[in-house]
């Protein structure tokens, strides 16, 4: 019993201690992140009419990871990269449909 | 030879399989006729006005001082002012560039590129040394206001030619129109033939017959006459997809298709809207 204590007593100090950085996001985690959705949007913007989000996404992103969220950085790049895929993901759907809708 | 088989295999593939633009026309005014028994599909060109009494008593009324007579005064004295060259855009279009609305946009040949009313414009003015005007509002849209207006009453007639790109160029409108886009995921189609004549917030949805006569259009939302490639790039933001430029390739498509549906109906520019 007392050594389940030292146990779970010594599980807590180590949650303590463990450097805060090792847990937030760092401007790398948030470069790398960004330089993905850049890419993704890169590259539907080529194929497809994005939608106007992403590239509103990836100013957030970068106002937050300026204001030191790089956190709130990272989660709005992912968003702004999402969003370009869907954008891509209508239109390949809608190059087989749009037919469908005109009238004959 | 098996190179020329395969292509004309394929062309008359093609031919059964896609409407003719003619065909096209022909059904739209069909689909609506049917969506719409009791309207005479000539009012169409109206916009939203057709549709709703109550809203069309008011148009009516702006109507007896129109808010863009301001800018046919201004885009009629534009018009008539000498470039440096001592030329003016009469030089540059048939008729002297009065009553020719009707046939724009056309497809050059030559180019091999669609040519809206705009474009044409602007041409006009770098073809004699002056500065392109910017595409959306002010000036441009002010002289484009003038040539619609000298062309009241003329029906639409915009012609595809024989000719493989200028149906592309066709096709490619007309695939825009009809494709979900944004993220709201909407196609032109879905407000302007499913939706038209029924509210959307406070307004009525114009239907796609008619509406590429009216153009320019002074809308009081804007405060200021603006051309149809605004509308389009408003239209875009509005389904939460990004605009192209004005007078993108994609487009002046867009125009082309558009513009050819109001076949054969009369041309009421500049025009009113909320």
């Amino acid at each position: 019993m007392k050594r389940n204590l030292y146990l779970l007593f010594s599980a807590f100090l180590a949650v303590l201690i463990l450097p805060v950085s090792a847990l937030a996001a760092n401007a790398e985690d948030y470069v790398a992140a960004l330089e993905k959705a850049q890419n993704q949007v890169c590259e539907a913007a080529t194929k497809v009419q994005l939608w106007n989000t992403s590239e509103a996404l990836l100013e957030k992103a970068a106002e937050a990871a300026a204001a030191g969220d790089f956190d709130e950085g990272i989660k709005l790049a992912n968003e702004a990269g999402l969003h370009a895929e869907l954008a891509v993901a209508t239109a390949e759907r809608e190059k087989k449909n749009w037919r469908l809708y005109v009238p004959k | 030879m098996k190179k020329l088989l395969i292509a004309c295999f394929l062309t008359v593939m093609m031919a059964n399989a896609y409407a003719t633009p003619e065909q096209d026309r022909l059904a739209l005014r069909a689909f609506f006729q049917e969506r719409f028994p009791k309207l005479d599909l000539n009012e169409m060109i109206n916009g939203l006005y057709a549709f709703d009494e109550g809203a069309r008593e008011q148009w009516l009324e702006m109507e007896d001082f129109p808010p863009y007579e301001i800018a046919i005064e201004e885009g009629e004295e534009a018009f008539n002012t000498p470039f440096a060259n001592g030329k003016t855009y009469a030089d540059c279009f048939e008729n002297g560039g009065i009553g020719v609305k009707q046939n724009f946009p056309y497809f050059d040949l030559e180019t091999g590129e669609v040519i809206t009313m705009e474009v044409a414009i602007n041409k006009c003015r770098t073809d004699n040394g002056e500065e392109p005007l910017p595409w959306l509002v002010g000036e441009l849209a002010q002289v484009a206001a003038y040539m619609a207006y000298t062309s009241r009453g003329n029906k639409m007639n915009v012609v595809i030619p024989d000719d493989p790109r200028a149906l592309a160029a066709y096709e490619a409108g007309k695939e825009y129109y009809y494709t979900r886009r944004g993220q709201l995921e909407f196609a032109c189609e879905n407000c302007h033939m499913q939706s038209a004549g029924m509210m959307l917030r406070a307004d009525r949805l114009s239907g796609m017959l008619g509406q590429a006569t009216h153009w320019p259009v002074y809308r009081s939302k804007w405060g200021e006459i603006g051309t149809i490639q605004k509308r389009f790039q408003e239209c875009n933001s509005q389904v939460r997809a990004k605009p192209y430029e004005a007078q993108s390739q994609v487009y002046r498509e867009l125009e082309y298709f558009l513009s050819y549906m109001s076949n054969g109906m009369e041309l009421n520019g500049p025009a009113s809207r909320r």
